[in-house]
């Protein structure tokens, strides 16, 4: 079978970094891998929504509709805009509560919603969701927003929502972000130990 | 390294992303000579071509002033039997397509292989949904389409062995979802290159005129009816069934995902020459005939004129069903091909009504903080007001067609802000305002210029030299001072450029230097004479990497709480994403902020104060 993993959020968040480990980790695995990084505007605040599939009948770059297995946002409205590809059977949602308000709603006035709206915005397509501050614990930490990314990774691992050996997924990291190894490292022990 | 996963091991499985599979598919067929302009989604073959030149030395990488340069340049390498590659978007085959035609009559030494990435749906381009397809069977130039990432390395090895053969230029067409598609890809052997030739004379072959021209088109026409019998074993059909479905690129895989029964499905490799004798095997016996391709019907129309032949009874859809806009994906198809099939659409009209009761604030791409084009259409603005017409070209700068600026008021393609205003002017006398970056300057911006000067209007121009081609991810040009394989030269200086062309007023403007730049607008604006303004600082998102690679850090800035209220008007005027606005009040968020100043040079006196460095740290672990 095919697993269906999207991973969103907003450019320079290392959203690209992030599917890269998840993609490096399922081939050292063993399977086949397909995926999409749509790079375009990301540099100026755009969302980027990134698909990895792994198995051995995944032929489509992109994850068919309602057909995710997780969903990891690394920011909760991202997570949002992507519930074309959830379904309530079927997906999990990891999102981290992280806001990073489109500067558009500084002109448009919009109002951003709180994660217990977000939480009723994702609740009809889930099986499954788990909310965590991973940026912020990492920034308190570490001193750097950007590990959460990782340590979300953790999370999804210990949640049983991410079907690749954790030997594997260090393996990937290691090679994906050589640099700032040991805050990445925690952050990702932190993921494993995180509950809700 | 952008990704050493490139360069991996013969025999070793990776993953990578189709643009880079192609730089790989490249090096496997031992590509001399490269030279690319970039533009999304083709971009990534020539970064990771640059990043390899540079490291490695084994070929030659440049990126140049435009695509048909770098086409030429590559025809230039193939003639002397150094093999080269050139990468663009589909606008690219437009600027370049003058060049493109006649090498196909003069024909290549070397293989050359020109691959041209489509994007439907315009996830990175706004011109239009080009489907550059058309332009194989104008100019009889072989084309294959790869459909996943592993295809991308062996097709374009493929290609370069095709080019060779017949020794014509061969072009791979991808479209975004391939491009940027990322997959397992087994890597082959990457043999050493051959980076010196020689051009050898030959009146015969590179003179396209009567009566030899004749004869080179009766040799062309000629090759590709070869080329078509030859290498249809290209294309492939797989299944059985009384239904049939033919389809390319990347269209194949939704197919295969799809997973459907009972069908005898057609895969095309190589859609320019499309093989007759192909498309006869695959018709023959089927009742149904599904040709599933984005945007326009080119494979459609040749399969319906191959069936009167061979199979006149067949029921053909296409376009009839499926869409001519935009790109497909799994559930478009099903949904157009269900009924045709017989089978029962799936059904989420309970997921659509849910997807439309969700309101998520849009996230819009907007100019980084500090941004120089920021600065420079602020004072503009200040100084103009919003009444002249805003003539717009192509860069990072199209991002002032929205609020607060509105300062685009058109563009079409890179350099036509000349043109366009040019016209605009001669016929309605109405003041106009050019906005053209540094790249789209050396780019296509000359000729128009050249036209401008020439025939008297009087616009007022402003360079928006931010040193770089930024919204392709910072290429060097010809006003950088580097060379794509690291090496420092020469810059060619706008302002001398433009002043060799006869323009008296004509000043470099540093852009985050408020005060001088208003007051060069209004000087220049108030004389009835085209002006030129050089506005000049460095895209601040390289500024940022430069400055972390040097261990320095931006300054930042903030607003002082109590005169908060008094910001507000001001920062909706510049909009900077750092400056965030609850209710009346605006702040900075301080690690959004990169330090241009901007704000403290326009928002009330004393308003705006630097943070002092220690300060900044101290403030980690609040809330952002
Ligand atoms: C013919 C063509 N080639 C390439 C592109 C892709 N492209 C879009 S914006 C851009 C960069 C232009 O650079 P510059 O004018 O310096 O503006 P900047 O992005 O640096 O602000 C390029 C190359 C295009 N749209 N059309
Ligand atoms: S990449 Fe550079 S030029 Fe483009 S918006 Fe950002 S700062 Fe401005
Ligand atoms: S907050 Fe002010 S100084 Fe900082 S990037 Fe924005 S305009 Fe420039």
């Amino acid at each position: 079978m095919t697993y269906n993993v999207l991973l969103t959020g907003v450019g320079g968040e290392g959203v690209l970094v992030t599917s890269v480990i998840v993609a490096r980790a399922a081939l050292l695995d063993g399977h086949e891998v397909r995926g999409t990084q749509l790079h375009g505007l990301a540099q100026r605040g755009g969302s980027i929504p990134t698909h990895v599939r792994f198995g051995r009948r995944a032929h489509s770059p992109l994850i068919p509709r309602a057909q995710a297995d997780l969903i990891l946002g690394l920011e909760p409205i991202e997570a949002a805009r992507v519930c074309y590809f959830a379904g309530k059977n079927r997906t999990s949602f990891i999102v981290d509560t992280y806001p990073i308000r489109p500067s558009s709603c500084n002109i448009t006035g919009e109002t951003y919603p709180s994660n217990e709206s977000v939480k009723r915005m994702l609740e009809p397509f889930a099986k499954k969701m788990v909310f965590v501050d991973a940026s912020n614990i990492c920034r308190e930490k570490f001193g750097n927003p950007i590990y959460g990314n990782v340590m979300a990774i953790g999370v999804a691992l210990s949640a049983g929502m991410l079907p690749i050996k954790k030997q594997s997924l260090i393996k990937a990291i290691k090679s994906t972000v050589p640099r700032g190894l040991e805050k990445n490292m925690a952050a990702f022990k932190m993921g494993l130990e995180f509950r809700e | 390294m952008e990704n050493p996963e490139v360069l991996g091991k013969a025999g070793k499985k990776v993953v990578i992303l189709g643009n880079e599979a192609i730089a790989r598919g490249a090096l496997e067929a031992g590509l001399g000579f490269s030279a690319c302009y970039p533009g999304t989604p083709s971009s990534e073959i020539g970064i990771t071509l640059a990043d390899i030149a540079k490291n490695t030395r084994k070929f030659y990488y440049e990126w140049s002033s435009n695509e048909k340069v770098a086409f030429e340049a590559c025809a230039g390498a193939a003639f002397s039997g150094v093999r080269s590659l050139t990468a663009v978007k589909h606008f690219g085959f437009n600027v370049a397509s003058d060049s493109v035609f006649p090498v196909v009559y003069t024909g290549v030494k070397a293989g050359m292989v020109f691959v041209v990435a489509d994007d439907p749906q315009g996830h990175s381009s706004a011109q239009s949904e080009q489907d550059s397809r058309f332009y194989s069977r104008m100019g009889m130039i072989p084309t294959l389409e790869p459909s996943n990432t592993q295809e991308c390395k062996d097709l374009t090895k493929k290609a370069f062995e095709i080019s060779e053969r017949f020794e014509l230029p061969v072009i791979l067409r991808t479209t975004t979802m391939v491009n940027h598609s990322t997959g397992s890809v087994k890597l082959g052997a990457i043999p050493k290159p051959k980076t010196k030739g020689r051009f050898v004379k030959d009146f015969e072959r590179y003179h396209s005129i009567k009566p030899i021209l004749q004869k080179m088109h009766c040799v062309v026409l000629g090759k590709i009816q070869k080329m078509e019998k030859q290498y249809a074993g290209l294309n492939c059909i797989e299944g059985t069934g009384k239904t049939g479905i033919i389809t390319s690129g990347v269209s194949y895989q939704y197919i295969r995902e799809l997973g459907l029964k009972n069908i005898r499905l057609a895969k095309l490799t190589m859609t320019y020459p499309i093989s007759r004798s192909f498309v006869s095997r695959f018709l023959k016996g089927l009742k149904t005939v599904i040709v599933v391709e984005e945007l326009e019907p080119i494979v459609e129309d040749f399969v319906r004129m191959v069936a009167k032949d061979v199979n006149p009874g067949v029921r053909i859809y296409g376009k009839d069903i499926l869409p001519r806009v935009g790109e497909f994906n799994c559930d478009i198809i099903m949904n157009a091909i269900a009924p045709v099939l017989g089978l029962r659409k799936p059904d989420f009209s309970a997921q659509d009504k849910w997807l439309k009761a969700i309101k998520i604030p849009v996230r819009k791409p907007v100019l980084c903080p500090g941004c120089p084009h920021r600065s420079t259409f602020y004072a503009v603005k200040k100084v103009l007001g919003a009444k002249p017409v805003f003539a717009g070209d192509i860069g990072c700068y199209v991002l002032g067609m929205f609020k607060p600026f509105e300062m685009q008021d058109f563009f079409l393609s890179m350099g036509a802000s000349m043109g366009v205003t040019h016209g605009i002017e001669k016929v309605s006398n109405q003041r106009t305002v050019i906005f053209i970056g540094d790249s789209t300057f050396f780019h296509a911006g000359m000729p128009g210029l050249a036209n401008l000067v020439y025939n008297d209007p009087k616009p007022l121009i402003v360079v928006m030299d931010n040193r770089i081609t930024a919204m392709t991810g910072h290429q060097p040009h010809p006003g950088t001072g580097i060379t794509a394989m690291g090496e420092k030269c020469k810059p060619i200086d706008i302002e001398a450029v433009v002043r060799s062309f006869g323009i008296k007023n004509v000043r470099t403007v540093n852009t985050y230097n408020q005060k001088e730049l208003q007051a060069t607008i209004k000087e220049f604006a108030g004389k009835d004479e085209i002006g030129v303004i050089i506005s000049r600082g460095m895209c601040r998102l390289l500024y940022r990497k430069l400055m972390k690679s040097q261990g320095r850090k931006l300054p930042k800035f903030r607003i002082n709480p109590a005169m908060s209220v008094r910001c507000a008007q001001h920062a909706k005027e510049i909009a900077c994403p750092a400056i965030q606005r609850e209710g009346s009040r605006v702040s900075i968020k301080e690690d959004m902020c990169w330090g241009c100043g901007l704000c403290a040079q326009i928002f009330p006196k004393g308003a705006v104060q630097p943070v002092a460095v220690g300060q900044a740290s101290a403030k980690k672990g609040g809330k952002k």
